[in-house]
């Protein structure tokens, strides 16, 4: 049969064969490139020269960025240059070690890592009776529920805070009514907590929900076939199912939480700086040192990165059974 | 290709050289007038000074230039801004007293030409001939205040007098008081309170200063330049630190709101009226100035947004019962233990790390 076809025709079949390789290589490129020519442009640029920055103490807008000194690159070949850089990089980085700005950096940490746990303990049980218990046709419905929030603004969910937890607010409106007294939580730790929390919690719930919705519940049956109890059950066979869900969603809020601007800014009382504040006050606050706010802002990045990094590795983690 | 070439090559490949050595952080460059640009001036101004939409389209009528206003709330973001070279549609800025010189000193400001000004000579003589910028070589004033409180009369029944009176009766303002989200006004009416300047560069009496304000912190519901105005209206708050710009159209509005000036002495302020170098549309810039400085319109915006003029042909225009009001214009000896705040250049750091740690303790 084959000899019959014209040979024309099999030089073709050829052609295009030997073309396939050259597409295949190009191919990844052409499908990254969009979003590849945004990253480089508008985050990984920048933040090299947020780093550069770092490296020259005391700058503000309008000197010279010369990190060590160092006007032209032909000096870096100079080893004695890469000393002076280290000196210029240990002067705006060993700023942050003063205890004042690293109280700041804690408080921020204990707000995300506070808001993380709260945000878990609230979203767990949520995602599940979402994941499993709700019927299936109302699942969608009830979801979108959670996301709503969602599409409005988050300055204005935070800002509507404000209105629920003021003296004169909501919330103490209707615990007078009961005659019970005045709760005052506005401009307190708490209120950054609430804000934050509830700005997060729907993400949390989301992804929790994506991890719930694959358990297998026939391993939780035969856990307790096999006499485990209710306790036992949750911790052998459903969470080192949902391991993986609970680490990147807890891992997510932590990362957001931790650069918040606005919560901490606008529920926040006398004492709530965080990091973020702090990096805004060095950059358009009095001072305007932009050496000091991008070590800070670089110090922030990194430990966000190490964040990540823990998550891709918890989360390519096999999932114990 | 040797390896000096190769290095440069990789790091140009890195995408660091786009950003290179030497180069200078925040570039103001002049924009070539075009005819659109001439028929429209943008300002950067305070919040409340764009809030008169009846100034804005007179002038608009006047002169067929149309006019855009963006808001900044402290002086510092709009330095900020400014100096990292985000300011070049701007024609028009009012920066504070103290920030002129800042800004001059910076090379940022043109000079104002007088002779294409009309009324200058109608302003009081002080605002003629400013100590932060003699002869008025490079702003021109627009408005000027005090630093003071805002209280709510009704709760509040002895007026808060002085500096002092928020340590004293911090137990009964507990939560219910706020500051001026502002280091240097902060800082300087607690310097003030304990007999030092406002602006004070001497780190013993910053440091007792800060002792202060930490002991009135836990009593605090935080430091606000803008956001305290909604939450004295509902009640939530007692007393507010701020600008009497701000307080005296809300007293107005509110008759239970009052404005007092702390009689030890506050900052004196004056928002001016400057041409940045770059600015766009020079000749918009001077017949905003110019029509500014028309008394009519000077006196109108004093009646209406209970701005302080610092035009005299304007004073005299007003009725008797503003010119008289002692918070728009306070009487001389209450003014003469007033300062203006003034730049202290390298005592900045001091201030800032003493208030981080007021703000983080």
């Amino acid at each position: 049969m084959s000899t019959q076809y014209p040979l024309p025709q099999t030089v073709e079949v050829e052609k295009i064969q030997r073309a396939k390789p050259k597409i295949k290589w190009l191919e990844p490129f052409l499908l990254l490139a969009p979003a590849g020519v945004w990253l480089i442009l508008l985050l990984v640029l920048p933040t090299l020269i947020i780093f550069q920055l770092s490296l020259v103490p005391g700058i503000r807008p309008g000197d010279i960025v010369n990190p060590g000194g160092i006007t032209d690159y032909n000096q870096f070949l100079d080893f004695q240059n890469w000393h002076k850089i280290w000196k210029a990089l240990v002067t705006n980085y060993n700023r942050i070690l003063d205890p004042i700005y690293l109280q700041v950096i804690r408080r921020s940490f204990s707000f995300a890592l506070g808001t993380t746990a709260i945000c878990l303990i609230l979203a767990f049980p949520v995602a599940y009776w979402i994941a499993q218990l709700v019927p299936q046709r109302w699942r969608n419905f009830v979801l979108i529920a959670f996301v709503l929030p969602l599409w409005t603004s988050s300055l204005l969910r935070s800002y509507a805070w404000i209105t629920i937890l003021r003296p004169t607010g909501l919330l103490n409106t209707i615990l007078n009514s009961f005659g019970l007294p005045t709760l005052n939580i506005l401009n307190q730790n708490a209120a950054v907590y609430i804000g934050m929390t509830y700005s997060a919690l729907p993400y949390m719930v989301l992804i929790l929900y994506a991890s719930l919705e694959k358990l297998d519940k026939r391993q939780l049956e035969a856990a307790a076939d096999l006499g485990a109890n209710p306790v036992q059950v949750f911790y052998k066979a459903t969470l080192p199912q949902v391991i993986t869900g609970v680490a990147a969603s807890s891992f997510l809020v932590f990362i957001t939480t931790l650069g918040d601007f606005v919560n901490p800014e606008l529920l926040g009382g006398a004492s709530s700086m965080t990091g973020a504040r702090l990096i805004y006050n060095q950059f358009l606050g009095a001072t305007q040192n932009w050496g000091f706010g991008s070590a800070l802002s670089m110090t922030l990045i990194m430990i966000v990165s190490i964040a990540i990094a823990l998550l891709i590795k918890f989360g390519e983690a096999a999932p114990k059974r | 290709m040797n390896r000096r070439n190769l290095i440069r090559a990789l790091l140009s490949l890195s995408g660091l050289s786009l950003a290179g050595c030497g180069w200078k952080l925040g570039n103001v460059r002049a924009n070539a007038t075009t005819s659109e640009q001439r028929d429209q001036l943008y300002l950067y101004t305070w919040t409340q000074y764009a809030d008169d939409k009846e100034l804005l389209k007179t002038f608009t009528a006047q002169t067929g230039i149309k006019l855009f206003a963006d808001l900044y709330e402290s002086n510092d973001m709009m330095q900020a801004k400014i100096q990292a070279g985000g300011g070049g549609a701007y024609s028009v800025i009012y920066p504070s007293d103290y920030v002129v010189q800042k800004m001059v000193e910076k090379g940022l400001l043109n000079e104002i030409k007088h002779n294409l000004l009309v009324g200058v000579d109608n302003l009081f003589p002080q605002f003629q001939n400013p100590p932060y910028d003699p002869n008025n070589r490079y702003s021109i004033p627009f408005t000027w205040g005090t630093t003071g409180f805002i209280y709510n009369s009704e709760i509040i029944t002895t007026p808060p007098d002085d500096w002092e009176y928020l340590w004293k009766n911090r137990e009964k303002l507990n939560q219910k008081m706020t500051l001026l989200n502002d280091t240097r006004e902060v800082f300087g009416g607690t310097l003030k309170m304990l007999g030092y300047s406002y602006n004070s560069k001497n780190e013993s009496e910053i440091k007792q200063a800060y002792e202060k304000l930490k002991e009135l912190k836990s009593s605090l519901a935080g430091f606000d330049t803008d956001a305290w105005r909604n939450k004295i209206l509902a009640g939530d708050l007692l007393l507010a630190m701020c600008y009497s710009s701000d307080a005296i159209k809300l007293t107005k509005e509110n008759p239970k709101l009052q404005y007092a000036i702390p009689k030890s002495g506050t900052s004196l302020w004056t928002d001016t009226l400057a041409i940045l170098k770059s600015a766009p549309n020079p000749t918009g810039a001077y017949a905003w100035i110019n029509y500014l400085l028309q008394p009519e319109v000077s006196a109108q915006l004093t009646k209406r947004q209970s701005l302080a003029t610092p035009n005299r042909a304007a004073f005299e225009q007003l009725p008797k019962h503003i010119q008289t009001k002692p918070t728009l214009f306070p009487k001389e000896e209450v003014l003469a233990k007033c300062e203006r705040l003034s730049p202290i250049g390298e005592a900045e750091e001091m201030y800032e790390r003493y208030w981080t740690q007021l703000t983080s303790a």
